[in-house]
């Protein structure tokens, strides 16, 4: 009677590649789709008048690319670029575009195979970040790693208000 | 075989050329709406329609044939003068043209169907019909072959009656599937006898079948014609034009060598005899002359072959009729030739081209810093060659996207024409600057707006005619549009003769809506620039045209997205004008390169009216002042404090003075570092709403620099500065209030 039940669970389950990284002390990760290429973090032009975490924007082989600072994006202090510091350039569809967009970093770890059965959902509270930035906890030998909803991270909504106000101010 | 991906490939553009034809039709039946009897544009538009429907036939869309042939033997009857375009008529027609065009968009490009209400398209052809009724009650059929007045009918003489050396022999035979795609010979022998008279008239019946075998829809007839004009060949040939491929045509010239008639006899389908006895009935030839060619002819097919066609050659066309046609070819190539140096090339590839020369640009000026750096005169000299070659292949890879505005122009006869019916309004629409040349993509993207600012003319700016009377107006409202260059801009003006704007009422209005303090002492000119807030109406009574307070904000973001400027100049009761100004192009502009700090700005060349140096001193550590220029005060302000970038530590500093409209200002920065060629490259959704900075560029260096957008600027800081001095302001006015 279960047999099929549990094929059928199991079935999406199939671990999927994320690519770990850190920033500050943490661990954080991303579908591995998601990512396009990592570079080493360079000349970066300031976008003035936005939301301290858009850091700005680099020339990406001739495109300009908008980079943001995770750290501060989870309330941290601003990155200060160290010896791995690098710039996770990540594709994702944002109000029906197609948008490339750079994650500041503190270094890149892995790519790690996640079982989504090892995955937890997010704790309310003490993860750090805001708890609907985590689309899950992936639980490992070493602790857990914080699975980022990029989506969330990257709200549209979200970083209009933060830039409207800034401009106001 | 095709396949889908073809197939689709050609259905798309049969859509495209559907679309062309349309736009064509309508701008003819607007020209017939002035000129009724306007005999290029009859034929115009049937042409059109009837290509639009033997291209519909060929991918099977039969709803749009079938639709098509009603609008095409209506036109057909309208040509050979049966009937006349009356304006209601004419509106009539524009609203099946609107219909053929609903059906074009609805065209499934992936299976190649055509799904279709046909309910509508039966309500138009009903009224079609019923107008059609009418129109040959009160037009009698006048116009059909009146046999010959002129006196000299039959003879090979020169016709004394109508300057014509005798009569044209044509020879006409019909495809049996003439009657199939819905042609009537006799409508075309109605209009050949537009050009002259028909002397002679013969129905060859010769291949008519027996009864039995007889197909009733096939066309066994034939006809051989002769006719008394002075119409070149061409112009007898454009008659038949439309059954070019349902009928073989012949046509001798007045006063042909016998040995032309002869050929004809011997290649028409029946026995010599018979055609010969025609021939000598209508009197073109004599008994005499055919028994006798007749047997020259079989003895020259005997010895010499050739002897006929070299005959033929030598006397096919008479002088004159020679002389008449090389005229007309020559007008028609002339006109073909303009057409064919047009070449249709698909957007994208444009697009493609465009950013290609961009990467060129931004890669030559990163080879000149380097031969720069490097220091070798020769090298500097070479990238100084490449780079004026670049910018000139610049240049022409822009103009390539460049398309006049007038077609989008011409688009308004249509909307001036049926609001202003709708209204019952009178007004005449003038256009000028059609041929300014604008960015397509800008083009396109104004459509809408302009849309509104003349509905909005029409509708709100343009009295009645009682109204207009009675302020001393004539009665006709005159609606303008009008495009021209200034200081590297375009500007497009909608400007009517209408009442202007109530400034009072937009006042009231926006206090009832809180958009500003009922205290606030707002110049003219600001408060007219409430209508474009959101939610914003003034119409008392709200119609289907506009007046719903949803087009204005619209209207103004839209001209945002492409980097303009809209303001209005209103002189209440004298007429209102809109000016919208936009920048030539969206992807490539001359830019200014400017430094604060570490960061790079550049400035659009063109609203850069000059640059001054400042002391260190002059506007002390504020981010806004002024400064005396030439006795006027230039508002100022430090792009470095607006932007909240570190403080500059450099002693001499630069202003940038900038112009926008009426509107003038000092930036203040630390280094110019002169002219750029600027790629646009756009900053993406995240910027999208970063007032004062229009996209971003990339140097030669690899570096990015921000382009300012100034208009945009002007706007931020007006409502900023405002916003945090109307503190200050309140008081004041308090005071004098009391």
């Amino acid at each position: 009677m279960n047999l099929p039940q549990i094929v059928k669970a199991e079935m999406p389950l199939a671990s999927i590649q994320h690519l770990s990284f850190r920033v500050r002390q943490a661990r954080y990760a991303l579908p591995i789709e998601l990512v396009r290429e990592i570079i080493e973090y360079g000349q970066i032009t300031t976008v003035p008048m936005m939301p301290a975490f858009i850091h700005g924007v680099i020339n990406l082989r001739g495109n300009v690319v908008p980079v943001l600072d995770l750290a501060a994006r989870f309330g941290f202090e601003l990155t200060e670029p160290g010896k791995r510091t690098c710039i996770v350039i990540i594709e994702l569809e944002l109000d029906d575009q197609q948008q490339r967009i750079g994650l500041v970093v503190d270094a890149v770890d892995a790519v790690l195979d996640i079982d989504s059965s090892e995955v937890e959902p997010a704790p309310p509270f003490g993860a750090g970040i805001r708890t609907d930035f985590i689309a899950g906890m992936a639980r490992d030998e070493r602790g857990f790693t914080i699975i980022l909803d990029v989506r969330r991270v990257l709200s549209l909504d979200d970083i209009r208000q933060l830039s409207l106000a800034q401009q106001a101010s | 075989m095709l396949n889908g991906d073809q197939w689709s490939q050609l259905l798309q553009g049969f859509i495209e050329e559907a679309s062309d034809l349309i736009k064509q039709a309508e701008e003819y039946l607007l020209q017939l709406d002035q000129t009724p009897d306007d005999e290029d544009a009859i034929n115009g538009l049937f042409r059109a329609m009837h290509t639009l429907k033997g291209s519909a036939g060929l991918f099977s869309l039969t709803p749009l044939v079938s639709f098509t042939h009603h609008l095409e033997s209506l036109l057909m009857a309208v040509r050979d003068g049966q009937r006349t375009l009356t304006p209601p008529l004419v509106s009539l027609m524009l609203r099946c043209l609107d219909e053929v065009a609903s059906m074009v968009s609805l065209i499934d490009v992936d299976s190649g169907e055509l799904p279709v209400d046909e309910t509508h398209q039966n309500e138009l052809l009903a009224a079609l019909a019923e107008h059609s009724g009418q129109a040959v009650e009160q037009i009698p059929a006048t116009q059909v072959a009146a046999p010959s007045a002129c006196p000299n009918r039959g003879r090979l003489e020169k016709c004394a009656n109508c300057d014509a050396d005798g009569a044209w022999h044509i020879s006409l035979r019909f495809h049996p599937d003439l009657f199939r795609n819905g042609f009537d010979p006799a409508a075309f022998i109605r209009y050949l006898s537009r050009l002259g008279d028909i002397l002679h008239l013969d129905v060859i019946d010769a291949s008519l079948p027996s009864f039995s075998e007889m197909d009733p829809e096939s066309c066994y007839l034939g006809l051989e014609i002769d006719l008394c004009t002075d119409a070149s060949k061409a112009e007898i040939e454009e008659v038949f034009e439309f059954i070019h491929d349902f009928s073989t045509l012949r046509i001798l010239p007045p006063n042909s060598a016998l040995e032309d008639y002869l050929q004809l006899i011997h290649e028409l389908p029946e026995t010599d005899q018979r055609v010969g006895r025609i021939l000598v009935a209508s009197g073109l030839l004599t008994e005499h002359e055919l028994e006798q060619g007749l047997a020259l002819q079989a003895q020259a097919s005997e010895q010499k072959p050739q002897l006929g066609s070299v005959l033929v050659e030598e006397g096919m066309v008479a002088p004159q009729a020679v002389n008449a046609a090389l005229a007309k070819q020559q007008s028609a190539r002339e006109k073909r030739s303009l057409e064919s140096s047009q070449i249709r090339v698909a957007a994208h590839k444009l697009d493609e081209l465009i950013n290609l020369v961009g990467e060129l640009v931004i890669s030559a000026a990163g080879a000149q810093l380097r031969a720069q750096s490097h220091g070798d005169a020769g090298c500097v000299e070479t990238t100084q060659t490449v780079n004026q070659h670049v910018e000139l292949i610049r240049e022409a890879a822009l103009k390539l996207r460049m398309i006049e505005i007038g077609d989008t122009f011409n688009r308004f006869h249509r909307v001036v024409r049926d609001v202003s019916q709708q209204l019952g309004k009178n007004i005449r629409l003038e256009i000028r600057g059609a041929d300014t040349e604008l960015d397509k993509s800008v083009i396109d993207k104004l459509a809408d707006p302009l849309t509104h600012l003349v509905r909005n003319a029409i509708d709100h700016g343009i009295e009645s005619a009682e109204d207009r009377l009675a302020a001393g107006k004539p009665a006709e409202g005159q609606l303008q549009l009008n495009a021209y260059h200034e200081s590297g801009q375009i500007v497009i003006e909608v400007a009517d003769d209408g009442r202007g704007l109530n400034t009072e009422r937009i006042r009231q209005k926006a206090i009832d809506r809180g958009l500003i303090d009922p205290q606030a002492n707002l110049a003219e000119h600001d408060i007219h620039a409430l209508i474009f807030a959101a939610g914003f109406s003034t119409a008392d009574n709200v119609s289907d045209l506009s007046g719903r307070g949803v087009g204005m904000d619209v209207v103004r973001s839209v001209i945002d997205g492409l980097r303009g400027s809209i303001e209005i100049d209103s002189v209440l009761g004298a007429g209102c004008t809109f000016r919208i100004r936009l920048p030539l192009t969206l992807a490539i502009i001359d830019g200014f390169l400017i430094s604060l700090g570490e960061e790079y700005f550049v400035v659009p060349l063109d609203m850069v009216t000059e640059c001054l140096e400042m002391d260190a001193g002059q506007l002390g550590d504020s981010a806004y002042g002024y400064l005396n220029l030439r006795g006027k005060p230039l508002p100022c302000i430090s792009l470095a404090a607006h932007f909240d970038l570190p403080a500059s530590r450099s002693k001499r500093r630069n202003i940038v003075v900038v112009n926008q409209g009426r509107q003038q200002a000092g930036l203040v920065v630390d280094n110019l570092h002169g002219e750029l060629q600027t790629v646009i490259k756009p900053l993406g959704l995240l910027f999208q709403h970063l007032q004062g900075i229009g996209g971003s560029t990339i140097l030669g260096n690899g570096q990015v620099a921000l382009i300012l957008d100034i208009p945009s600027l002007f706007r931020h800081l007006q409502n900023h500065v405002e916003a945090s001095a109307g503190d200050l302001r309140q008081p004041r006015m308090d005071i004098s209030g009391f």
